[in-house]
């Protein structure tokens, strides 16, 4: 990622206090203080995918970064990574969209105009029909 | 159909690759209501997965959130959505996001409204007051949407179409009974929803 080098240094003095599970790390403090990333526009259905395994990442990736790259080997949404990690939305919007552009997972920004889209609502019918 | 998607995958920055092809199609159905009207037993009816909850800021700038946790009582912290999956076939994916409790957090209502099918408005007929701002919202942003007359016990204490002259909706939306725990009566509303959303959207098609 290309905040790597920043993992050990943390720019927030909280972030030095002892960790003892990611629930008690400020929201924040995950993300290096940052709110105001593209990712912010993310949809909560968006589509995240894993193009890459855990396995394979970079040894100063953060625990978040695998986490989510574990969650999303079948594609998630922004909103279901935010509620598996415990992270508010736009926490988990800017740590999916730091893999995003180290190409470690991939975004479908989700479906903009489905409500005018009348094949789309067609198949949606028949699917909930078929329950 | 094919198309739709590739014009959305050209507007994601990040989407670029063909292996983003593979990629379910997301649709959402915001349900909204008062609170305590039955909106997270409504999306557990049909949901795939036990609802999940999810948290969203009010500002996310300089907000002193100390916990992950909401803090009760504070201003302007955090609010949380219930929100569940169904999916639709290999391809398609919905969502269904129920409107945070309090009224109050419109910024989240635009959020979830963005992009949805349209919404589903959960009454409560003893106190039918509670559903006018979801139903306002939605009449005002253009929306499909369907009301649904929770049954709670499974008992009707008005007939829908007392509830439709006391908001007076327009006669393009269905107001239907339903029991929020039982998946058929979920499906059914659904149904009607999309059927409608399906005829304004043929209708501006053929224009």
């Amino acid at each position: 990622m290309a905040d790597d080098s920043r993992a050990h240094e943390p720019p927030h003095p909280a972030a030095a206090e002892p960790r003892r599970t990611p629930r008690i790390v400020r929201p924040y403090v995950l993300t290096q203080g940052r709110t105001n990333a593209p990712a912010a526009t993310f949809a909560l259905e968006a589509q995240v995918r894993s193009l890459t395994t855990s396995a394979s990442m970079s040894r100063t990736a953060t625990p978040e970064a695998r986490r989510i790259v574990d969650l999303c080997q079948t594609p998630l949404s922004v909103a279901e990574v935010a509620a598996r990690l415990m992270v508010p939305v736009g926490v988990a919007r800017v740590l999916v969209g730091d893999l995003a552009a180290a190409n470690a997972v991939t975004v479908d920004v989700g479906a903009q105009d489905a409500a005018n889209d009348v094949a789309l609502l067609e198949r949606l019918l028949d699917g909930i029909r078929a329950l | 159909m094919e198309s739709a998607l590739s014009d959305r995958l050209q507007q994601s920055g990040f989407a670029a690759s063909a292996r983003a092809r593979s990629m379910p199609v997301a649709l959402k159905i915001v349900v909204a209501g008062g609170f305590a009207v039955g909106k997270t037993t409504f999306v557990g009816a049909i949901s795939e997965i036990d609802p999940l909850r999810t948290e969203a800021e009010m500002t996310v700038e300089g907000l002193g959130v100390d916990n992950v946790g909401a803090v009760e009582g504070k201003t302007g912290t955090t609010v949380a959505m219930d929100f569940g999956r169904v999916t639709i076939g290999p391809d398609m994916v919905l969502y269904l996001f129920g409107t945070p409790g309090q009224d109050r957090f419109w910024f989240m209502w635009d959020e979830l409204a963005r992009g949805s099918i349209g919404g589903v408005v959960l009454v409560d007929t003893r106190r039918l007051e509670d559903c006018f701002p979801a139903v306002d919202y939605f009449e005002a942003l253009g929306v499909p949407f369907v009301v649904a007359c929770n049954l709670f016990d499974g008992i009707a204490t008005h007939h829908p179409r007392e509830v439709r002259e006391a908001l007076r909706v327009p006669a393009n939306v269905p107001v239907v009974l339903c029991d929020a725990r039982r998946k058929s009566h979920v499906q059914e509303t659904l149904i009607l929803l999309v059927e409608g959303a399906l005829r304004r959207a043929q209708s501006r098609q053929g224009r």
